[in-house]
């Protein structure tokens, strides 16, 4: 099946099985390997990407489902080399520690900025409710959202 | 003293910048020409003979071997073994010759694609002739391992006592639950050296264990730790690497053995089960005057670290109250479950969340305000461990309670918060204590070695092996490595273990010892450098040390009042004297101290669902210095969740067959961004001697004492005596109709 996507800003048309997993078209066939995987099944986050706007975990989407719509995986949230406020502040105020969930964490607290731009600390948790995270106990997380929307991020669209 | 630069400040990690892009490669990101992909077969009965048939799963397009128990050396080793020095009984193979648990690895299916490698699983057809399993601790007969520990009399003691409090409590198996799942990457590099890509804590462990099993010299086995997607614990044994090898070797392909969510709960470790049962004798005064406590230790089915796991639990014991009276006797034992392996607090967790809870259960009786009882019956700064065991350090304990208790409004919380109950819920407030260590003097070899070297443009390269598990501890090394060596901090790097190209060092990532050894160690080479930089510059000038003083990457010379940079005295230098400016720097850790912490929680716990909610949590840690007090937060913050994981909903649900019930995260419940609270950190930083800077470990100790100091907060808000964890709402709920 033909399937016409956007990823990242950059137009996609190919010939692939619709049933093949998102992840695994994005990891695999377009080498995004920021997209993490850690259960496969809907339940951790990692693979986390934006699509149509809307937080997704993209091993529990085919590429089938995806045709027409527009994709953004963490490779693509930088602008000309400009780290985004969220990237920002997950670096300054030490959200990261292993890294392995921060890919899908920053993808999800996107989509909430894009649709929300300014949640209360409550929506900002019930946004990563489906990111886990065993390194950080989310508090330097929830800080680094925080900050990101008191510096100001960008007026995203 | 010269005022800090880096030391004390929050530097931002260098790697989080890649991590933040998605630009970093952990080792299931990596592709190589010709690699093959690799995945275990997990045996699917708790204890049964096997027979596998491959013949259907051959025929998959794109298989190249399915390797059996048949197929790998008939070497038994025990994964745990760590250094060459230490033996454990050997009871495991490659792959197994029966199913000993549910999750045990009997066969590998190698093939070009995850595709094919699946396919072939699903075909390969496994009769299992199935004998009656041994599952959980009251079944347990065959023992692993046993030991007491004694101090004094305790019999003497319960006799002279006017109270003796008895509690016999629970502790479940642990999913490490590293967001990363398990893999690893083996392949024969360009010099014909075994070469494993490994997200490890000890990569020399894996070099032995390999070379070992396959009879090759240590000397060609290369294994490199990459970055890591989180550890804790579970990817300290080595479990896939020695079987990548030697699919490699087997194959001469590099192969990648990667595993799913349910493979990594099932085909790993755990933090080891325990039944616990604690007696403390006291007088009216409330003094503690003897102690027996029994540990069973749930080993799971191979040995493993049953005996490491029961002494580390076991000393930890005679190093928080003092006690002169006290016997612990350590017992672990195998099951048909899945083996223990190292787990955040290597024990700690464990002995205190029933210690810590018949603490207050003792001043309960007494009736004493539990922090007044404990601040009664603590050591005191210097204390010596009773049993010989190395000193315990600077111990800032009774601090950790005065300042926790001030900041969390103690007193007056605990006399009010009843009086926000209601009739659906109740509130309580609790705390708890705990201690661990700083690496392994004392017990095992605890060595290791820096070669720092400045280059003739005047960046640092600090070599040696560190296994950065995800806590930013490249970063305290670099802040280490700048501070004494006074240079800009971009300037220097700091290396992993890579086997055959960075220096030795004992027992990698394990132990709480990094920050406290491997720091020492670093400081230690920085300052000698730059030494060695200043008498450089001394013999080339022709001057005293007193005419010079170094900043940050300079020299002055007082007298001519000109500055010099490090680059170019090097060069200088090379030219001159022939030799590089390099020191190379031999450390063998000369104390084992104790790190502390005093966690006080608040809860509102759902008298119709038996929901707990964690509302309010403060963590008080005495880690003698904060080198980086961002990641210190980090450290703790991340330790609570752990240890909140194991109060509340974290257990590994096995049932009377020994098939695992909690196969993936949906029914394996670790703490998510909602259920957390916000998780306030205080430090009491004293100097501890020998800590570089004066500090000392925090990771692990991170998860000790917050669990109990939940199950006390419980127990607190509904007048119950709760010693099983996890406290789930069912627990909860039965313990409130067993009250009315
Ligand atoms: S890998 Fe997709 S949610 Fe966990
Ligand atoms: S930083 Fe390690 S899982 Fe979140």
């Amino acid at each position: 099946m033909f399937i016409n996507v956007i990823v990242n800003g950059e137009k996609i048309n190919i010939d692939i099985n619709p049933t093949k997993r998102l992840v695994d078209f994005l990891r695999d066939d377009l080498n995004l390997t920021g997209v993490k995987e850690g259960c496969s099944e809907g339940e951790c986050g990692a693979c986390t990407v934006i699509l149509d706007r809307k937080a997704v975990a993209s091993c529990s989407v085919l590429v089938g489902q995806v045709n027409g719509k527009e994709i953004i995986t963490i490779e693509g949230l930088e602008k000309d080399g400009e780290l985004d406020a969220l990237q920002r502040a997950f670096i300054e105020i030490g959200a990261i520690q292993c890294g392995f969930c921060t890919p899908g964490m920053i993808l999800s607290c996107k989509a909430l900025l894009m649709n929300n731009p300014f949640p209360t600390e409550d929506e900002i948790k019930r946004a990563i409710e489906g990111n886990l995270c065993r390194c950080t106990g989310y508090t330097k997380i929830v800080e680094a959202v925080q900050s990101a929307i008191e510096w100001g991020h960008g007026n995203d669209e | 003293m010269k005022e800090l630069r880096y030391v004390g400040q929050r530097i931002i990690r260098e790697d989080s910048y890649d991590k933040a892009r998605g630009k970093t490669i952990y080792v299931g990101d990596m592709k190589r020409a010709n690699m093959l992909y690799a995945k275990l077969v997990l045996g699917q009965k708790a204890h049964a003979e096997i027979e596998i048939d491959k013949t259907e799963a051959m025929l998959v397009d794109g298989i190249e071997a399915i390797f059996t128990h048949e197929d790998v050396p008939k070497v038994q080793y025990n994964a745990f073994e760590w250094h060459s020095s230490i033996k454990a009984p050997r009871d495991e193979y490659l792959l197994n010759n029966k199913a000993r648990y549910v999750g045990d690895r009997i066969a590998l299916v190698v093939g070009k694609s995850k595709k094919a490698v699946e396919e072939a699983i699903a075909k390969l057809s496994i009769a299992y002739k199935e004998e009656k399993p041994v599952i959980g601790l009251d079944e347990a007969t065959s023992l692993a391992f046993s030991k007491e520990i004694s101090t004094g009399d305790y019999e003497k003691a319960f006799e002279n006592a006017d109270y003796i409090i008895k509690d016999i409590g629970t502790t479940p198996k642990i999913h490490h639950a590293a967001i990363e799942p398990h893999a690893c990457l083996a392949e024969f590099d360009d010099r014909g050296n075994l070469l494993i890509w490994a997200p490890c804590q000890v990569a020399s462990q894996i070099q032995i264990h390999v070379s070992n099993i396959l009879n090759i010299p240590l000397n060609r086995v290369r294994v490199v730790k990459t970055v890591m997607g989180g550890s804790f614990g579970g990817k300290s044994i080595p479990i896939l690497e020695p079987i990548a090898a030697f699919a490699t070797y087997r194959l001469n392909r590099p192969v990648l053995l990667y595993m799913n969510r349910t493979d990594t709960i099932l085909g790993t470790v755990t933090r080891n089960a325990t039944k616990i049962t604690v007696e403390t004798a006291v007088n009216k005064e409330g003094k503690i005057l003897g102690r027996k406590i029994e540990a069973h230790v749930d080993g799971g089915a191979y040995n493993t670290n049953a005996a490491a796991v029961t002494m580390a639990l076991g000393k930890k014991l005679f190093r928080l109250y003092d006690i002169k009276d006290q016997c612990y006797i350590g017992k672990a034992y195998y099951t048909n479950t899945i083996p223990g392996g190292a787990c955040r607090g290597y024990g700690s967790p464990q002995a205190h969340a029933i210690t810590e809870v018949n603490i207050d259960n003792v001043a309960k009786t007494l009736n004493m305000d539990p922090c007044e009882f404990r601040l009664k019956n603590l050591i005191e700064d210097g204390a010596k461990d009773p049993t010989g065991s190395t000193d315990i350090g600077n111990a800032k304990i009774k601090e950790c309670i005065i300042k926790g208790m001030e900041a969390f409004n103690w007193k007056e919380k605990r006399k009010n918060i009843r009086n926000k109950n209601t009739n659906r819920y109740s509130y309580g407030i609790g705390m708890a204590c705990g201690t661990h260590g700083n690496g392994y003097t004392g017990a095992y070899p605890d060595y290791t070695s820096v070669d720092l070297r400045l280059f003739s443009d005047g960046s640092v390269l600090v070599n040696m092996s560190i296994h950065d598990l995800g806590c930013g501890t490249l970063t305290i090394m670099q802040q280490i490595a700048a501070e004494a060596l006074d240079i800009e901090i971009e300037k220097v790097k700091v290396t992993e273990a890579d086997t055959l190209n960075t220096p030795a060092d004992s027992a990698g990532t394990q132990a709480s010892r990094v920050t406290y050894v491997c720091g020492a160690a670093v400081k230690e080479a920085g300052e000698k450098l730059r030494q060695k930089l200043i008498d450089t510059f001394c013999k080339l000038k022709g001057i005293n040390q007193d005419d010079v003083i170094t900043s940050q990457g300079y020299i002055f010379n007082k007298q001519s009042n000109q500055k010099y940079s490090y680059s170019e005295i090097v060069v200088e230098a090379e030219k001159t004297f022939q030799e590089d400016m390099s020191v190379f720097i031999k450390y063998k850790s000369p104390a084992n101290p104790a790190s502390f912490a005093a966690c006080f929680a608040e809860v509102k716990v759902d008298k119709y669902t038996g929901l707990v909610e964690v509302i309010d949590f403060l963590a008080v840690h005495d880690i003698g210095k904060s080198i980086n007090p961002m990641l210190v937060e980090g450290q703790i913050q991340g330790g609570v969740q752990f240890s909140i994981g194991m109060a509340l909903t974290e257990d590994i649900d096995i049932d009377s067959k020994g098939n695992v019930k909690s196969t993936n995260f949906s029914k394996y419940h670790i703490l998510n961004s909602t259920s957390m609270p916000k998780v306030r950190t205080m430090t009491i930083e004293a100097n501890e001697p020998y800590g570089p800077y004066g500090a000392k470990s925090v990771g692990e100790m991170a998860t000790v004492a917050p669990a109990p100091a939940i199950i006390n907060a419980i127990n607190f808000a509904l007048d119950t005596n709760i010693t099983t964890y996890p406290a789930t709402p069912e627990l909860i709920i039965n313990e409130l109709n067993k009250k009315s």
